[in-house]
């Protein structure tokens, strides 16, 4: 009886002990746990290591890409400038309508346009036909064809550019419109200048099929 | 006798003794338990390190999260990236026709030079000296021929004719892009063989060879060369007053369209 209780109190501290314990690594003896916690910190710096070097990949990466993006807006906008100015889009702004009534010739109406050119104009088309390389109006007066295709009479060109540049060129005393006067009488000019105006992208493919870009 | 008859039976003296000896074994016990070194190093040092090996296995946990998460968000990055070089290699093939469009890039193929020289001949009584030289309006009308005959690309003097270029008379030089140019003039074109035939079976350029070259002397000769280089134009291409306007399309394509039949 005696010996039982003995033994019974014993118990009771000793399992009032082990239980303080708790935890995963209970099983473990100290030895163990010490070899344990050395390779969780080892582990633990390895896996430290590996985030930082995929932080910095992903940063790496984060700026190329935001440099590509970048790129890519420069790459549009000079594709845009450099097609505007091809005549392959169409483009819009300030510039002259100009209305040409009567039998003029083709040299007229080249004179009309290189004077255009000569004042600055951007983009020029004559009913609707964008003025490109290649483009061409021939013909003796009253049969003109411009591409191939005859010009109306009367027909409209319209030239972006400024319109008080545009206009004192061809206005001006000895000018175009004065040129024409004396060659071709019975050709009436009519020049507008305009704010808004709208000129159409070619539709002729411009790459030449006979050459080739020399390196 | 029963189990209660027994208990009533063990004298109290035996009771006292059995709880005090129940209270010495616990002493003892708790004594044992809190003494000596090796128990309270195994007691004492077990606990703290099972927390800090938990405390380790959850930043292990954390860590390989991260881990996880940031090889998701590279791999992501990655597809973008192979898209947008894509896109740059599509763009810059665009470019690189809109600059040929745009007479940005020099050209080599087949075509003429034609050579366009002041009059040697004296200047008639009454005549205007001007009308010996080569002027503006030749160059042009030898151009536009040009362009009728089938030319896809025409240099003067080095100077590329594009879009934008007018020829004029400055004197008795000849402005062209931004370029004062003088006499002999070379009109240097590309096109396809029979370029010459095309050009001088045009009316326009048969009235020009005879209102200028048989009656002033202004001397018109011709090559064709194996191949002919046409530079590239040199000046801006940035437009002060033109701006893109929307496109029925929706902007800028591959391809023009189609392409207009030849003029001549």
């Amino acid at each position: 009886m005696t010996a039982v209780a003995f033994a019974l109190g014993v118990l009771v501290v000793v399992q009032l002990r082990t239980q303080a314990g708790g935890a995963a690594f209970a099983g473990l003896s100290s030895q163990d746990l010490t070899v344990l916690v050395a390779n969780l910190n080892a582990r633990n710096d390895q896996l430290r290591a590996e985030v930082a070097t995929l932080d910095s990949e992903l940063a790496t990466l984060g700026s190329n890409q935001q440099r590509g993006d970048a790129s890519i807006d420069e790459l549009r906008a000079d594709l845009r400038r450099v097609r505007l100015y091809a005549g392959m889009d169409p483009a819009t702004g300030p510039g002259l309508s100009i209305v040409v009534r009567g039998p003029i010739d083709g040299p007229g109406v080249e004179d009309l346009v290189n004077e255009l050119r000569n004042a600055g104009a951007e983009a020029i088309a004559i009913d609707g036909v964008r003025l490109v390389p290649g483009v061409v109006a021939i013909g003796g007066r009253g049969a003109v064809t411009l591409a191939n295709e005859a010009l109306d009479d009367p027909f409209e060109v319209v030239a972006i550019g400024a319109p008080d540049k545009l206009t004192g060129s061809l206005t001006r005393s000895g000018g175009l419109i004065a040129q024409l006067a004396a060659t071709q009488p019975e050709v009436v000019v009519e020049v507008t200048p305009t704010d808004d105006l709208l000129v159409p992208g070619t539709n002729r493919d411009l790459i030449p099929t006979d050459g080739r870009p020399r390196l | 006798m029963t189990a209660i008859e027994r208990i009533r039976a063990i004298p109290s003296w035996q009771v006292t003794l059995g709880v005090a000896l129940l209270g010495l074994g616990f002493l003892v016990a708790a004594q044992l338990a809190s003494e000596g070194p090796r128990v309270r190093y195994t007691t004492q040092e077990r606990s703290p390190l099972v927390e800090t090996a938990t405390q380790l296995q959850a930043q292990q946990e954390e860590l390989k999260r991260q881990i996880l998460d940031l090889r998701t968000r590279i791999g992501s990055v990655e597809q973008g990236e192979a898209g947008s070089a894509a896109v740059v290699r599509d763009l810059n093939s665009q470019l690189q026709d809109a600059r040929i469009a745009a007479g940005l890039i020099p050209l080599t193929g087949t075509g003429i030079v034609l050579q366009l020289e002041d009059s040697m001949e004296p200047v008639k009584q009454g005549a205007n000296a001007a009308d010996y030289l080569v002027g503006a309006r030749d160059l042009r009308t030898v151009i536009e021929e040009l362009w009728s005959a089938g030319a896809e690309a025409i240099a003067v003097n080095g100077e590329r004719i594009t879009p934008s270029s007018a020829v004029i008379d400055i004197g008795p030089s000849i402005l062209l892009n931004s370029a004062y140019l003088s006499a002999p003039y070379q009109i240097t074109a590309l096109g396809p063989k029979d370029l010459y035939q095309r050009l001088s079976a045009s009316p326009g350029f048969v009235d020009l060879i005879r209102a200028r070259a048989q009656s002033f002397g202004i001397r018109v000769s011709f090559a064709e060369p194996a191949s002919v280089d046409v530079p590239a134009f040199a000046g801006t291409v940035t437009l002060r007053y033109a701006r893109p306007a929307p496109s029925p399309s929706g902007g800028p394509s591959p391809s023009n369209g189609p392409s207009a039949s030849p003029a001549g």
